[in-house]
């Protein structure tokens, strides 16, 4: 009886020990997994308790789940049903939160493939916004160190809706910045000492709403807006900004591949180049799809930079942007110029050529390089671009009404109608949603727009030549008094966003 | 007959002592009351109809298929161990009465159940329904909450135009190195991509016949098109323009330049004209005019391809027109009936498998059963691909003709064509989508699925059952 009680203890003890073992290598066999990269073995973060049950409860089995699922939604799709689709993208993203891949495929499909089935912007935009709410209110709730969902949540912002690909993309700038006026105020840049201390309860509930809805940190969007803006932030290529430096914070001190941390890189300086060409909101009106903007020429030296951090990043890929590089200089200079910033213009020219000695052939002065641009971009197609040299050229004619230069000025009044009635005819031939969708605002819009910023005080134009240029163009003292624009210089260097 | 009922009264009650209907009744009221609550849908009004009738109805169809097969398996196949059969067994009822009276207790439960929790659906649907804005209401009035039907071209025998090309060209066989199958195929899709494709500056007509005018006078009329653009657009879309009207009075060919004039013209009874941005590659359904066919309820639809891009309009289902034909409650109620012959074909199962397999067993054997029946495609590719074993990767057919292909493909195919009995019924997406489910399809749905397919399990289990030795399935006594 004592050799079989003593030979019990003993297995125990075997068990015990087997046990330990195993508790040992499991831990160990967990940090190979994890420094390798071959499974996901942290927990699942901020999981309700229903998500994080389920995917335990279900095991292997939960893949089988979520194919099944997804084979439904590609059917369904395929047959033009749209209304589960939100239930089943919600389904599948939850049988596999840890599946980056499965978040940004479910956001996109909605955002890209679905959206664009739709005849009127205002039924795409839902779908639009559901693809960046899966992302960023619940993909990022559960993977906040996942680069690549922060890079396709910016390049919805950035591609999507900032870019012109899509018919609705006037409307979606329009929703967006009716929607971050909400929370950042109607007018003018954020008042970040109200964002940040708010006072009053009109000021806490803009902030909740910044935060809660948006998901957005005034603190950060501060830290962001002092390093690369001023920005517009009621424009997508600001959130395109703020996400992929977000993410980048988020996601540096993780091991991660390279290659991601250089597309969320490359989503900052391309927005950037964005926002240099029409980061600033012009006019918001009431009426859907009312939206005018114009270049950010503040951005260019933060853009500058931000192609040089990159190209040193890549040294392998260094000569490849070199071009992208030499081509924004090259439009830096001639965007300035346009817009009667000569002197900025003749320092980013002096710094192209130093840069890339031999980017303008056969070498020239800034004034015939400027010229040479303009006949080039005569037969440009970007409406944003043709946009912004009207402007730049109207800037110039009113610059010369002021010191008296009129025949100068007429010129290039009629200038600005020869570039636009060019553009608008080249489009003529598109049919009318094609026309709507890149065709330019009236000539007089533009006009006025220009007029009004000028003659604001924020401009800074010398008394003198304001006075000259209101008696000229027979404009009463007081009016386009306030400012016009929505940006403003920075008033001294930031340091770089920290976590 | 009063064997039969009496069977069927002792069914309902057993079914009544386990507490099944209570406990399944509480289910399916707690799951079609609370489902719309955590339901995920599009934001729009049509939307949150459609998916609420989506899912509660499958909700519907999947507890009570479950509460099915677990009676139907369970009932028989227990009597049968705790040697209760032998009891009734031994009393002048045939076996085939029990084996009957059984199932109808089984359907009649299934209705009960389906009636409430239908009802159920209908009254909360209707009340959600009613306390949407008027604009809404009017959408899922003429969406949602009707029965429409829709009217195609009858699909032209492009394979027979397809065999005569093959004779004409290839009379002496294919040409070296191309398999038989493989010409067959480019021969046939070449064949039938000269049916559905429109060059640029060119027309397509479709003349279609929407059914009896007087029926149809002053209804919606909508046209859902689907088609595939050969050059993609960079936005995914093309403007696409359209015109309708009686055939006799529609005007003639127009010049692009008088439609891109004046592109929204309408002339009530002669012509309708619109165009529209579009997406490829996926369904897009717009309203037309009312009354834009002749007496004889005719409609010529035309399409102008004035891109820059061919477009193709898929034969099946590349363009339909969209007319009213009913109401939706009735539309309902028929849906509801195909969903009660479906359970009917469940319990058929069921029972057949217990006849002759204990509980657990009998389960197993007819859930697979269920899932060899959800696996068509995997039989039509058996089909296709002229076998199981040794396809040739670069041909996508089966090389060799071993035995066990021989074998496979004739079983694949008798198993399919018994599939097929019960396919192409799909009440929910038809109620979810506003389609009419016909009196006829409702008839043909009750023949295929109940007399049928019911029929072979119900004559294949009362043949077992008659055979069956009771005595030697008693277990535990």
């Amino acid at each position: 009886m004592g050799h079989r009680k003593g030979y019990k203890i003993g297995l125990i003890c075997v068990m015990i020990a087997m046990l330990s073992l195993a508790g040992v290598t499991l831990n160990s066999l967990n940090k190979s997994r994890a420094e390798l990269g071959l499974t996901r073995v942290q927990p699942l973060e901020n999981a309700p308790p229903v998500l994080a049950f389920t995917t335990k409860a279900l095991g292997g089995f939960r893949g089988l789940i979520a194919n099944a699922l997804w084979i439904r939604a590609s059917k369904l799709q395929e047959s033009g049903k749209y209304f589960e689709m939100v239930q089943l993208s919600d389904w599948i993203t939850k049988l596999q939160p840890h599946l980056a891949a499965v978040w940004v495929h479910q956001a996109w499909n909605m955002a890209y493939n679905i959206s664009i089935k739709f005849n009127e912007p205002k039924d795409r935009w839902p779908w639009v916004h559901r693809g960046i709410r899966l992302l960023r209110d619940e993909g990022l709730q559960y993977n906040p160190r996942e680069p690549l969902i922060y890079r396709e949540l910016a390049w919805f912002y950035q591609h999507k809706i900032g870019e012109y690909l899509d018919d609705a993309h006037n409307f979606y700038k329009w929703y967006l910045a009716k929607e971050m006026s909400e929370a950042l105020g109607p007018k003018g840049p954020p008042n970040w000492a109200e964002l940040l201390d708010p006072k009053t309860d009109e000021q806490r509930a803009r902030v909740q709403l910044l935060r809660e809805k948006y998901k957005l940190d005034p603190a950060f969007m501060k830290q962001v807006d002092d390093y690369y803006g001023p920005l517009e932030w009621r424009l997508p290529e600001s959130l395109a900004i703020y996400w992929a430096t977000f993410g980048l914070t988020k996601t540096e001190a993780e091991k991660l591949k390279r290659e991601d941390l250089i597309t969320l890189r490359r989503v900052i300086y391309q927005s950037l180049q964005l926002a240099f060409r029409r980061g600033k909101l012009v006019r918001l009106g009431e009426t859907e799809g009312d939206i005018l903007y114009g270049p950010n020429i503040h951005v260019v030296k933060v853009a500058n930079e931000a192609y040089i951090r990159q190209m040193e990043m890549q040294p392998d890929q260094a000569e490849h942007m070199s071009t992208g590089h030499r081509n924004f200089l090259g439009m830096a200079v001639y965007f300035l110029y346009t817009h009667n910033r000569k002197e900025a213009a003749g320092e980013w020219y002096k710094y192209l050529l130093e840069r890339y000695p031999g980017a303008v052939q056969p070498p020239k002065n800034l004034d015939d390089y400027a010229l040479s641009r303009i006949s080039e971009d005569v037969g440009e197609i970007d409406h944003n671009r043709v946009k912004a040299i009207i402007m730049g050229v109207f800037e110039i004619a009113f610059m010369n009404y002021g010191v008296g230069e009129d025949d100068v000025a007429v010129n290039h009044e009629l200038f600005a109608q020869r570039l636009w009635t060019r553009f608008m005819e080249a489009i003529n031939s598109a049919d009318q949603k094609q026309r709507q969708r890149v065709g330019l605002p009236p000539l007089k819009e533009l006009r006025e727009e220009v007029l009004a910023r000028v003659l604001s005080d924020d401009y800074g134009l010398d008394p003198i030549i304001n006075a000259q240029l209101r008696t000229r163009l027979n404009i009463p003292a007081d009016a386009y008094r306030t400012p016009a624009t929505t940006n403003a210089p920075p008033a001294a260097a930031a340091p770089e966003p920290q976590p | 007959m009063q064997q039969v009922l009496a069977i069927t009264k002792l069914t309902l009650k057993a079914a009544l002592r386990f507490r099944l209907v209570q406990v399944l009744g509480t289910l399916l009221l707690i799951g079609v009351v609370a489902l719309p609550a955590v339901i995920e849908h599009d934001g729009t009004a049509r939307g949150f109809i459609q998916i609420i009738l989506t899912y509660t109805l499958s909700l519907i169809g999947v507890l009570l298929g479950f509460a099915t097969l677990w009676l139907s398996c369970g009932l028989l196949a227990r009597e049968i161990e705790d040697a209760q059969m032998q009891m009734l067994d031994v009393k002048p009822v045939a076996r085939w009465q029990v084996w009957v009276g059984k199932w109808l207790g089984i359907v009649a439960l299934n209705a009960g159940l389906l009636l409430v929790s239908g009802a159920v659906v209908y009254a909360l649907m209707m009340y959600r329904a009613n306390k949407l804005p008027a604009d809404e209401q009017r959408v899922l009035a003429e969406e949602i909450f009707v029965a429409r039907g829709a009217a195609r071209e009858p699909i032209p025998d492009y394979k027979a135009d397809a065999r005569l090309v093959l004779q004409q060209n290839f009379a002496s066989g294919p040409p070296a190195g191309v398999e038989p199958q493989q010409l067959e195929a480019f021969i046939e899709a070449r064949v039938k991509a000269q049916y559905e494709a429109v060059e640029p500056l060119h027309i397509r007509e479709w003349t279609l016949d929407l059914g009896d005018a007087a029926d149809l006078r002053d209804a919606p009329i909508y046209l859902r098109v689907k088609y595939n653009a050969a050059v993609p657009s960079g936005t995914e879309n093309y403007l696409l323009w359209w015109e309708a009207g009686p055939p006799e009075r529609i005007m003639n060919l127009l010049t692009e330049t008088t439609f891109r004039n004046d592109p929204y013209g309408y002339v009530p009874g002669h012509y309708y004209r619109t165009n529209l941005m579009m997406a490829y590659e996926g369904f897009t359904e717009f309203k037309l005019a009312p009354n834009l066919f002749n007496d004889q309820g005719v409609i010529k639809v035309r399409f102008y391809n004035y891109t820059s891009s061919p477009m193709s309009f898929p034969l099946e289902d590349g363009l339909e027109v969209l007319v009213r034909r009913g109401g939706f409650g009735l539309n309902y109620a028929r849906g509801l009936g195909i969903l009660l012959f479906w359970l009917s074909l469940l319990a058929a199962i069921g029972l057949t498998a217990s006849t002759f397999l204990a509980f657990p067993v009998a389960a197993f054997c007819s859930i697979c059963l269920l899932i060899i029946s959800f696996s068509t495609g995997t039989l039509e590719q058996i089909i296709e691909e002229g076998g199981i074993t040794q396809i040739n990767a670069n041909t996508g057919y089966a090389d060799e003709g071993s035995i066990l292909n021989k074998i496979a493909v004739p079983a694949a195919r008798g198993t399919l064509a018994f599939l097929q009995l019960a396919r192409g019924f799909a009440p929910i997406d038809n109620l979810s989508s506003g389609r009419v489910i016909s009196w006829n399809e409702f008839a043909m749905a009750l023949v295929k699925i109940v007399v049928l397919m019911g029929g072979m399990f119900a004559l294949l289990g009362i043949l077992i059952f008659n055979k069956r030795e009771l005595a030697t399935a008693q277990t535990g006594h």
